[in-house]
């Protein structure tokens, strides 16, 4: 049974199409990233997960459950992107009262939360309206998971958080995924992404543009690998499979490959290489690539 | 649902206690100046100035006919006790919706596995709650005031005629204003919009009194069918007001409850 399953989401809100069809699912256990500039439906396929948007058409299960149930929800753990509390209970009993939702549910993670990210223990006796904007996020993590919950969805978790909070959450997250708990993580934040994620979905104007690992994106992107030869560049370098174009000059080859880099790799070992650079894709890149060239580079989104 | 009860009795406490005190003194205030001052004196005095036509209208109208328990019955019809009434009943049906779409907090709370119905019955539970709280305060400060200044008491079932008549204007304000916060997204505006319904409401109410010609568009209007004077002084019953009342409030309610079960939030 998969954690979360969407199944073609559509969306509008008015003339503006929110969610145009889309479909994913995370396997318990894993990292998702869910990607994608402002305005995109990130937010919007979150809330309706979480039942607080009705879609169009399509359909969310959370742990096997319609989403709309409010029993669905009794396992899931949710960060809204603009976290507003009520301003005039204290943190402490903000935990409280939102742990009593789930009375069969108690929140074993606190403590350790409330460590891990640092929140100073005279903060638990504030007014939510007096504590700081990074002190509420922090708030709001610890809300979302201090009772261990089987599927988290957070919602540009780190944003406003500082760099030691952000690892703290990281290990968090890594740990939690460890515990077989699943995790969906939209964000901006693409080295966080980048860091922790196992797969990706990147959304654009409502549509799913990939879906797939990190490992395969950057398999599947356009990459470019610059050599210098000890002597000329030999011919037929833009022929190999692979390499969809070539520029050459004297000794130096610029090449654009995409996919198996063994054929290319043979030829410039043959040819007698000075030099050989060919950096990783980062996933900034295939980000922009998407967002820059329109659809795919290399491949359309596949569910 | 009795947790966010819990939640809604922290947040509203501070409100409603002072709402409730003030209506007491009010009624308390009201007693001690029957007792202390020749109100009717004053009162008929005031009234010999108006034209014949209004002076008829307004005694039995407004003061149910100068008697001391008549000018106690005022000051349930006073703009003061109804303008406290509404005023809690308006601002808990705009923050019930509206007002927690605007500040977000919707989004986490109803995140939690809390059904709709739960939250909306809670809203409304505790405002029934609050209200009726409210209602007891502003009687306990009649009854108090009547046994320290004392004023002849009113009989028990009339009391509680009035708490139930009261209670129930300030519920239907409470539907009509929770039927505009289900559509609405800012707290502020739908209680502005709820305040302006209550005032255009009691400014139709008070024409229709004193203008005969205008006399038609009272029954349209919710104060008209608080009727303290006819429950305190001629021991009216309650049941038609009542009904007229439960009836707004419960269409109301239920129409906002129709918006939102549907609605996107926050």
């Amino acid at each position: 049974m998969a954690a979360l399953e969407i199944e073609g989401l559509r969306k509008r809100f008015g003339p503006v199409h929110a969610l145009r069809g889309v479909s994913f699912a995370l396997e318990p256990g894993e990292i998702f990233g869910y990607l994608g500039p402002n305005g995109a439906g990130k937010t919007t396929t979150l809330r309706i997960a979480v039942g607080l948007v009705r879609a169009d058409a399509g359909a969310v299960r959370l742990l096997g459950e319609p989403a709309r149930r409010a029993r669905a929800r009794e396992r899931i753990g949710y960060l809204p992107g603009e976290l507003r509390l009520w301003e005039e209970l204290s943190a402490r009993a903000l935990l409280d009262s939102f742990a009593r939702y789930r009375p069969s549910r108690p929140p074993v993670l606190r403590g350790r939360l409330l460590e891990a990210l640092g929140f100073a223990e005279s903060d638990l006796g504030r007014r939510v309206k007096f504590l700081s904007h990074g002190t509420r996020r922090k708030l709001g993590l610890v809300l979302a998971m201090q009772h261990d919950p089987d599927l988290l969805l957070l919602d540009e978790p780190t944003a406003g958080l500082d760099p030691l909070v952000q690892r703290a959450f990281r290990e968090l997250v890594l740990e939690r995924a460890r515990a077989g708990r699943t995790v969906l993580l939209s964000s901006h934040v693409l080295s966080e992404v980048e860091a922790i994620c196992g797969r990706v979905a990147i959304l654009r104007a409502g549509e799913l543009l990939a879906l797939e690992s990190i490992e395969g994106l950057r398999t599947r992107m356009l990459r470019r690998a610059s050599v210098r030869f000890r002597g000329p560049a030999p011919e037929g370098l833009a022929r190999l499979p692979g390499v969809e174009r070539a520029e050459l000059s004297g000794s130096e080859a610029t090449l654009w490959v995409r996919g198996d880099v063994n054929p290319l790799l043979g030829a410039v070992a043959r040819a007698g290489v000075e030099q050989f650079v060919f950096p990783e894709p980062q996933l900034e890149d295939i980000f922009l690539a998407y967002y820059g060239s329109g659809r795919a580079p290399g491949a359309g989104a596949r569910s | 649902m009795r947790n966010l009860l819990r939640s809604l009795a922290a947040r509203h406490a501070a409100f409603v206690a002072v709402s409730g005190l003030l209506l007491a003194a009010f009624q308390y205030l009201i007693c001690a100046a029957v007792a202390s001052v020749d109100v009717s004196g004053a009162i008929a005095k005031l009234l010999d100035s108006l034209p014949p036509m209004l002076q008829t209208m307004v005694s039995a109208t407004l003061f149910g006919g100068l008697s001391e328990h008549g000018l106690l019955a005022f000051g349930w019809n006073h703009p003061i006790a109804q303008a406290i009434g509404a005023a809690v009943a308006i601002v808990l049906a705009a923050r019930a919706v509206a007002g927690e779409a605007e500040t977000g907090a919707i989004e986490l709370l109803l995140s939690q596995p809390l059904s709709r119905g739960r939250y909306f019955a809670a809203q409304a539970g505790f405002a029934l709650a609050a209200l009726a709280l409210l209602t007891l305060a502003g009687l306990g400060g009649t009854l108090l005031g009547q046994r320290v200044f004392h004023v002849t008491p009113f009989a028990g079932v009339a009391l509680a005629r009035l708490g139930v008549d009261y209670l129930l204007l300030q519920c239907a304000w409470f539907g009509i204003t929770l039927l505009l916060s289900a559509f609405g997204r800012e707290g502020g505006r739908v209680a502005s919009a709820g305040f302006l319904v209550a005032l255009a409401s009691y400014i139709v109410q008070v024409i229709g009194q004193l203008w005969e010609r205008a006399a038609f568009l009272a029954p349209y209007t919710l104060q008209h069918y608080l009727r303290p004077q006819e429950i305190l002084v001629k021991g009216a019953g309650v049941a038609e007001p009542a009904a007229v009342l439960l009836a707004v409030t419960l269409v109301s309610a239920l129409a906002a409850w129709l918006r939102f079960r549907r609605r996107d939030l926050p």
